[in-house]
C-alpha cells in the first residue's frame, strides 16, 4: 500500500552465500570442448595435408598454422572451464532463485519461484558419464523465459527439482 | 443482455450454444471466387487451347471449396458449458477443444466490408498458451458474437471479484467511455506519423502499377522529357536544379502527409475505448470494423511512447501487451499494436489511472541512473564524432571538417539532458522505467507480472561498476522488448532486482 523504502525490503545480511556447481563440471566442459576441437580440427588436418601435397611450397606454413590454431583451442579448453566454474553460482530460498554466471558478461538472474511453469532435468551422454545433470527452469516470460543451471551433481539436480516442484504444489493450494 | 453468471453453473446445462452463421457458405465462396478471378481472366480470354480445361479446373476448385465449407458449416459447433468454451469440428476426425474461460485473454471481432453488408462478423479467441489464435469462429451473426463476448467477460469479472486485486464495483455493468478519437485526433495522428515512409511506399506502388500498365513507349517519351528538362536546368544553373529538387521533395512530403492522414482515418475511424468493470474494449475502423476486448488485469506491460514528432506536439501513443500476445506482420496495419493510437500528454495521468487503478497511490519517486552515464555517453558520442570528422577530412581533403569539433559541447549537453530523463521508479505495485531524449518511452510493469529479472554487466560496465537491469514479462510483442534500464550502479541494480523478485514472489501468479 504505502511506498516502501528499498532498504527495508532487502535485508542484505540474510542472503545465503552462492552455491558452487559440482567440480566435475570443469572436467565435463573440458572434454566437451576437446571433442569439438577433434571434430573440427581432424577433418581440417586432412584438408591441410591434401593441399600441402598440391602446394608443397606452402606446406610448412599451412601445417604450422593448423598446429597453432589447434593448440590455441586446446589451451582454451583447459584454461576456460575453471574460470567459468568460478563465475557460476546459485542460491535458492523458498521464494527466489538467484544465479550468477559469465566472466566477460557477468549476469545475475533472479527467478521468483512462483513464476516457475515447469522444470526440466536434462542429462546428455557426457553428463551421464560424469554423473552430472542440468536443470532448465521455464517461466511464462519471453526473452529470458528459461534459466539453465548446468553442471549439477545428478542427485543434487533431482533434489532441487523435487524441492521446486513441491513448492509449486503448495502454491496451488 | 446479461444472463446469469456462468461462474456458478452446473456443467450439465450449456449456457450458450451456437453454430456458424449460414452465410459462412456464401461468404466463403465469394472469398474464394475473388481469389480465383485474377488467375482466371487470362485463361478465359487468351487460352484458346486450354479454355475448357481451365474452366473445368476452376469448377473443380470451386466445388472443392464448397464441399469444405459445407463440411465445416455442418460440423462446427460451439458452446459455453460450465467454465469452458467448447468448440467441436470435423466430420471424419472429430476434434473437440475445451478452452477454460479464465484462460481467454482477448476476443477480437472483425468485420470487413462484405461481412458488414450481411451484418456478420469473424471472432478470434486468444489465450496465453497457443501460438496465434486458439479458436476462430468465422462467421457469426453480430449479436451472437456479442453474446459470446459478454459471457466470457462476465466469467472474467466473477473471477476477478473473487480475488482481491480489483474489488467488485457496483457499476460493473455500466460501460464507461474512456476515450473516443474524433476526426481531428485522427488527422493529428496521421500528420505526426512517419509520413515520409508512407509517401515512399505510395510512390513505389504507383511506380509498380505504372510498370505493369503503361506501354513502353510512354517510358521512352518520359525518359526523353526528363533528359531534356534536366539538361535545360543544368544550363540554367544550379539554383534552378536545387529549386526543382526542393519542390520535388516538398511534393513527396505533402503526398506522404495526405496518404498517412487518410490511412489513419480509415484505420482508426471512430476509435472508441471503453471499460466495463475490468474489461477494456476498443472498436475502430472505417471500412473493416475491428473490435477487441481484453481484461485490464491481464496487461503485462504498458508503454507510453512519445515519438520525436509527437512529443513536440505534446502527444503520446499507448501500447500494451497481454501475456502471450504474438505479433503478426499485419498487426500494424490492423491497428492491433496500440491500445490508444494517440493521447494528449495532459490526459495521460487520467488514462493510466484507468488501466492501473493503484498507480497514482503507488507512492514512488523517480530515481536517476548513475551520473557516470554522462561521461560515458559523452565519450562514446565524441569518439563517433571524431571518426566522422576523420572521414569528412579524408574525403573532402580540406581541414574545414575540423569544424565538426564544435559539435562536441552539444554531444556533452545532450548526455547531460538524457541523464535527467533516464530513470526508474520502484513502488509497492509497479516498476517503471523511462528513457529516450528526442523520442521518449516509459514502460510500466505491475510487479506481480514480472518474470525473470536480469542484471547484466558488460566489460565496459565493469570498469565503471555499472550494470543493466531488465525485467522479463509474459508478453512483449507490441511494447518492444523487456523494460530495462542501463547505467545503474551495480549494487543498486542488484538491490532493485532482489526487491522486485521478492515482491513478485509474494504476489499470486496470474496472467
Amino acid at each position: 500500500m504505502e511506498a516502501r523504502a528499498l532498504v527495508e525490503t532487502t535485508s542484505q545480511s540474510s542472503l545465503e552465500p552462492f552455491q558452487p556447481l559440482d567440480p566435475r563440471a570443469i572436467k565435463l566442459w573440458r572434454v566437451a570442448e576437446q571433442i569439438a576441437v577433434a571434430v573440427f580440427m581432424l577433418p581440417s588436418l586432412i584438408g591441410v595435408l591434401i593441399s600441402s601435397y598440391w602446394q608443397p611450397k606452402a606446406a610448412v606454413l599451412m601445417i604450422a598454422g593448423w598446429g597453432f590454431l589447434t593448440s590455441l583451442w586446446l589451451w582454451h579448453s583447459l584454461w576456460q572451464p575453471p574460470r567459468r566454474y568460478q563465475a557460476w553460482g546459485y542460491r535458492i530460498d523458498d521464494r527466489v532463485l538467484e544465479t550468477r554466471s559469465g566472466r566477460i558478461f557477468q549476469t545475475t538472474r533472479l527467478l521468483p519461484l512462483n513464476r516457475l511453469q515447469h522444470v526440466d532435468l536434462q542429462q546428455g551422454p557426457l553428463e551421464r558419464m560424469y554423473g552430472l545433470a542440468r536443470l532448465e527452469l521455464h517461466t511464462a516470460g519471453t526473452q529470458n523465459a528459461s534459466l539453465t543451471i548446468p553442471g549439477l551433481a545428478h542427485e543434487e539436480a533431482v533434489r532441487l527439482r523435487d524441492y521446486l516442484v513441491a513448492l509449486g504444489d503448495t502454491d496451488a493450494n | 443482455m446479461q444472463t446469469e453468471k456462468p461462474f456458478s453453473a452446473q456443467p450439465t446445462a450449456p449456457l450458450l450454444e451456437g453454430r456458424l452463421h449460414p452465410l459462412t457458405l456464401v461468404l466463403g465462396l465469394i472469398t474464394s471466387l475473388r481469389s480465383l478471378i485474377i488467375p482466371a481472366i487470362p485463361i478465359l480470354l487468351f487460352g484458346n487451347k486450354f479454355r475448357w480445361g481451365g474452366i473445368g479446373l476452376f469448377g473443380l476448385l470451386l466445388i472443392g471449396t464448397a464441399v469444405t465449407l459445407l463440411i465445416r458449416y455442418f460440423s462446427f459447433s460451439y458452446r459455453i458449458q460450465g467454465r469452458e468454451l467448447v468448440t467441436r469440428e470435423g466430420l471424419i476426425e472429430r476434434k473437440e477443444r475445451h478452452i477454460p474461460l479464465d484462460q481467454i485473454h482477448e476476443i477480437r471481432i472483425e468485420q470487413n466490408l462484405l461481412q458488414r453488408v450481411f451484418d456478420v462478423v469473424e471472432a478470434v479467441i486468444e489465450t496465453a498458451g497457443a501460438e496465434g489464435a486458439e479458436a476462430k469462429l468465422s462467421v457469426l451473426s453480430r449479436t451472437e458474437a456479442e453474446r459470446l463476448r459478454e459471457a466470457v467477460a462476465a466469467r472474467s469479472a466473477a473471477k476477478k471479484a473473487a480475488s482481491s486485486e480489483f474489488p467488485a464495483r457496483p457499476e460493473t455493468n455500466e460501460r464507461e467511455v474512456i476515450r473516443k478519437l474524433g476526426i481531428r485526433d485522427l488527422v493529428v495522428h496521421g500528420l505526426t506519423s512517419n509520413h515520409l515512409l508512407s509517401a515512399l511506399a505510395i510512390l513505389g506502388a504507383i511506380w509498380a502499377f505504372a510498370d505493369d500498365v503503361l506501354p513502353n513507349s510512354i517510358y521512352e517519351r518520359m525518359g526523353k522529357f526528363l533528359k531534356v528538362t534536366a539538361g535545360e536546368m543544368f544550363r540554367q544553373g544550379l539554383r534552378a536544379a536545387l529549386l526543382a529538387l526542393a519542390v520535388g521533395l516538398a511534393g513527396v512530403m505533402i503526398v506522404g502527409l495526405i496518404v498517412s492522414v487518410i490511412g489513419s482515418v480509415v484505420k482508426f475511424f471512430n476509435y472508441t475505448l471503453t471499460r466495463q468493470g475490468d474489461e477494456l474494449h476498443r472498436s475502430y475502423g472505417l471500412l473493416t470494423r475491428r473490435a477487441s476486448s481484453l481484461p485490464r488485469h491481464r496487461i503485462q506491460v504498458l508503454k507510453v511512447e512519445e515519438g520525436m514528432i509527437r512529443r513536440w506536439f505534446g502527444l503520446a501513443t499507448l501500447r500494451a501487451d497481454i501475456s502471450g500476445s504474438q505479433k503478426e506482420d499485419s498487426d500494424d496495419n490492423k491497428g492491433r499494436d496500440v491500445l490508444l493510437p494517440i493521447a494528449w500528454r495532459d490526459e495521460l495521468d487520467a488514462l493510466l489511472a484507468v488501466f492501473f487503478p493503484k498507480l497514482a497511490g503507488d507512492g514512488s519517486e523517480w530515481k536517476k541512473v548513475s551520473p557516470l552515464a554522462i561521461r560515458r555517453g559523452a565519450k562514446a558520442g565524441i569518439i563517433i564524432l571524431g571518426i566522422i570528422t576523420i572521414v569528412v577530412i579524408a574525403t573532402t581533403k580540406s581541414w574545414w571538417g575540423l569544424g565538426l569539433g564544435l559539435l562536441a559541447p552539444l554531444v556533452y549537453w545532450l548526455n547531460v539532458k538524457s541523464y535527467h530523463i533516464f530513470g526508474y521508479s520502484l513502488g509497492s505495485q509497479y516498476f517503471r522505467t523511462r528513457q529516450g531524449l528526442l523520442g521518449r518511452a516509459m514502460h510500466i510493469v505491475p510487479i506481480e507480472k514480472s518474470q525473470v529479472i536480469v542484471v547484466r554487466q558488460s566489460p565496459f560496465d565493469r570498469r565503471l561498476n555499472l550494470a543493466t537491469l531488465s525485467v522479463d514479462t509474459a508478453g512483449q510483442s507490441y511494447t518492444g522488448g523487456s523494460p530495462s534500464i542501463s547505467n545503474l550502479p551495480l549494487d543498486e541494480a542488484l538491490q532493485v532486482a532482489r526487491t522486485l523478485a521478492g515482491e513478485a514472489s509474494r504476489a499470486g501468479t496470474n496472467f
